[in-house]
């Protein structure tokens, strides 16, 4: 793929959360680094799964992206087809020319997101689009299936005319494999499977060119979280749109994911093609978070490497490379100097220094094959 | 050591009488594991309340249900006939079976330090004194992996990580000394690193302590890590059981084939997954016959919708409740 294929561009994003600790007669400020520099980007219609451990910063950077949570430092640029209008400095009366032909002016060029004002992010936010881990606490109880899935139209100002908006509704549910007839119920008569489509559906009737996911399929059972992978899959299929795959259960993110990227305490540890970073890992954590995956195979020989420590506190991250701490190889240098993200083969990123010492090989492979 | 036979739970609900969990019965041994599996909604968490009476009051057993646990001084109790605020049942509650759940966060008094709760339990159950309690709760602490453990233990729940917490949980529940312990989907809410540790953890302390565990989970990759027999639930019955290696190798009931091709699998990245289609009924609109025949692929019309299927053993050691494998014949004459 070419580089006018990228949706979006994340460079060095840092997201800081003042920590007050208060005493008697003062208090004491410190910065939590919940992100700190991670660059990556997402290519139109593409899977990008983002796996860590909890407080690794996963959420935080599906957030901020959004603009849910405002970015400390760094940019996020929404590359939109067209050219090259920056729509953090459109202004006045041109802005409200473009709000009247909002289909327009996502049609043009790249918008630096991270610094976008919060009244003109608002015409970004029919773009871009959220589904949250829980099915139960995200849906509104009191208002009808329909009301819920119309709602980002209305609220971007997308569409105003009932007609149009009950077609689009019908339109999403229908892809999203809901009964046209479940629209006018409520969401506690749905279960856990139905509701999470009805989420989808939510996040999707906007035609957005990105929706984050995060930890969308995590309190499903197997069977459930299979026909959401499957919908998810066909939707992006049909209507291009790119995911940012959070999630903590490796498994999963490898089905759905064209790339995969592993977080530690706020940075990104390695980013790859899903089939690289899942038989080739180039990070020593990478590796040890492979071998924990449990296999439903008695003769998978399961032997998880054993990382020392739990992981460190964001508030007092180590120095040097952030796993040092609890690396089975770490060296005199890991504790001393940040290693460098660097491509180590063609779209294989790695932040390690020793890298290239390392043979790891896909863990626990199958005994049968 | 523990022997259920029969067991029947029933609700009394606005919607009428609704039965979660139909004729349900296994065995625990000393030392092993028992995995249980389904779906939610399939009734494997009501069922092991049940073996330590905590279900609610609209909740009540069937005439049939038989629960026999043979305690530690070797009496045998009989679970379903003690009454509610019976003092045996305190001792049974903790002392003789010890439970594990979920969510760490909620199963701890959040205004309590960590060391307080556990020599609550440990004062209750052995009978000591508070400075032994405390030594005592510090050796559990360690046990358990937790580093630090005498300073530790004057920690609150929240000030300590996800997986610390499960650990001073399980060690909560050892501390009291049970024979059998129940884990309800403790990994669940777990990373897989810390996952793998907690599995790791629990299978050496079985192994030293010799308890007998019944491990409640949905993840068929957990079960084959850590459990010797498994039994897999639909719709509050026991559809399959088996030993665990056979099961996940040999599946019989339609079901657990399902189940197990959901899973993800990272030899067939590029395939579709596949589900088992449908959902799972809600207990209010039971199917009849078999429970599993509205989302059967090999169901046979005239059969599984309309005879309940027995448990046959097509295998030593294995049992099923399918038409598939037994004689369709006879289970048209006894239904």
């Amino acid at each position: 793929m070419s580089t006018s294929d990228i949706l979006i561009e994340v460079k060095n994003l840092e997201v800081l959360f003042p920590i007050r600790k208060k005493k008697l007669f003062s208090s004491e400020v410190r910065q939590l680094r919940a992100v700190d520099g991670v660059s990556f980007d997402i290519k139109r219609g593409e899977t990008v799964g983002l796996v860590g451990e909890s407080g690794s910063g996963k959420t935080t950077v599906g957030r901020a992206i959004l603009r849910a949570i405002d970015p400390t430092g760094g940019d996020v640029v929404f590359h939109t087809n067209g050219n090259d209008v920056d729509l953090a400095r459109v202004e006045g009366e041109e802005l409200r020319k473009f709000r009247q032909h909002m289909n327009m002016v996502f049609s043009e060029g790249p918008v630096q997101l991270s610094t976008l004002a919060a009244d003109r992010l608002r015409l970004f936010r029919s773009k871009m689009s959220l589904v949250f881990q829980d099915p139960y606490s995200s849906l509104n109880p009191r208002m009808t299936v329909r009301d819920i899935i119309a709602e980002p139209l209305i609220a971007s100002g997308m569409m105003k005319d009932r007609d149009a908006i009950d077609a689009r509704v019908r339109e999403i549910a229908g892809r999203c494999k809901l009964n046209l007839e479940h629209l006018r119920r409520f969401p506690h008569a749905f279960s856990g499977g139905q509701r999470q489509r009805i989420c989808i559906a939510r996040a999707l009737v906007s035609r957005p060119d990105f929706v984050v996911c995060d930890e969308s399929v995590s309190a499903l059972d197997v069977s459930i979280q299979a026909e959401i992978v499957n919908l998810l899959k066909d939707l992006q299929e049909e209507m291009g749109v790119a995911f940012l795959f959070i999630a903590h259960d490796l498994s999963v993110v490898a089905q759905m994911s064209h790339r995969v990227a592993v977080m530690y305490v706020g940075k990104f540890v390695e980013y790859a093609p899903t089939e690289k970073l899942f038989f080739e890992p180039k990070h020593p954590y990478t590796h040890a978070l492979l071998s924990a995956i449990p296999q439903a195979d008695p003769d998978a020989d399961f032997n998880p490497i054993r990382l020392e420590g739990e992981i460190p506190n964001p508030l007092d991250a180590p120095s040097g490379c952030r796993f040092h701490s609890r690396c089975p190889f770490a060296r005199e240098r890991c504790a001393s100097e940040v290693p460098e993200w660097r491509e180590v083969a063609s779209e294989h990123f790695v932040a390690c220094h020793f890298t290239e010492e390392f043979e790891f090989s896909r863990p626990n492979r199958n005994t049968k094959n | 050591m523990l022997n259920v036979e029969n067991l029947s739970i029933s609700f009394r609900t606005d919607e009428g009488l609704i039965t979660p969990v139909q004729g349900v019965s296994f065995k625990v041994e000393p030392g092993k594991t028992l995995g249980l599996v389904g779906e939610s909604g399939s009734g494997k968490s009501i069922t092991t309340k049940a073996l330590m009476r905590l279900l609610p009051g609209n909740a009540s057993l069937s005439g049939e249900t038989r629960i026999t646990y043979s305690a530690k001084d070797g009496n045998e109790v009989e679970i379903h006939k003690i009454k509610p605020n019976a003092r045996s049942l305190r001792q049974l509650r903790g002392g003789e079976i010890g439970m594990i759940f979920q969510e760490p966060m909620a199963s701890f008094s959040p205004v309590y330090t960590i060391g307080n709760q556990m020599m609550e339990t440990i004062r209750l159950h052995r009978g000591c004194g508070k400075r032994e309690a405390r030594e005592l709760a510090v050796e559990m602490l360690e046990k358990v992996g937790i580093s630090n453990p005498s300073e530790r233990i004057d920690q609150y729940p929240h000030e300590m990580s996800g997986g610390m917490r499960q650990r001073a949980m399980i060690a909560l529940a050892l501390s009291a000394g049970p024979a059998l312990l129940i884990a309800d989907e403790p990994t669940t809410a777990l990373d897989v690193t810390i996952q793998a540790q907690v599995l790791d953890l629990m299978r050496d302390l079985q192994r030293d302590l010799g308890m007998g565990m019944i491990f409640i989970t949905h993840d068929l990759g957990v079960i084959a890590q850590i459990a010797d027999e498994v039994a897999v639930m639909y719709l509050g019955t026991i559809v399959e059981r088996g030993a665990t290696r056979d099961v996940i190798r040999s599946p019989k009931h339609p079901y657990t084939q399902g189940l197990l091709k959901a899973i993800p699998s990272l030899d067939t990245l590029h395939d579709r997954l596949s589900p088992v289609p449908g959902d799972i009924p809600s207990p209010t609109e039971r199917p009849t016959g078999c429970p599993f025949h509205t989302r059967c692929p090999d169901f046979i019309s005239g059969i599984c919708d309309i005879n309940t299927p027995f448990e046959v053993s097509p295998v030593a050691g294995r049992s099923v409740r399918c038409w598939l494998h037994s004689d369709v014949q006879g289970g048209r004459s006894a239904a």
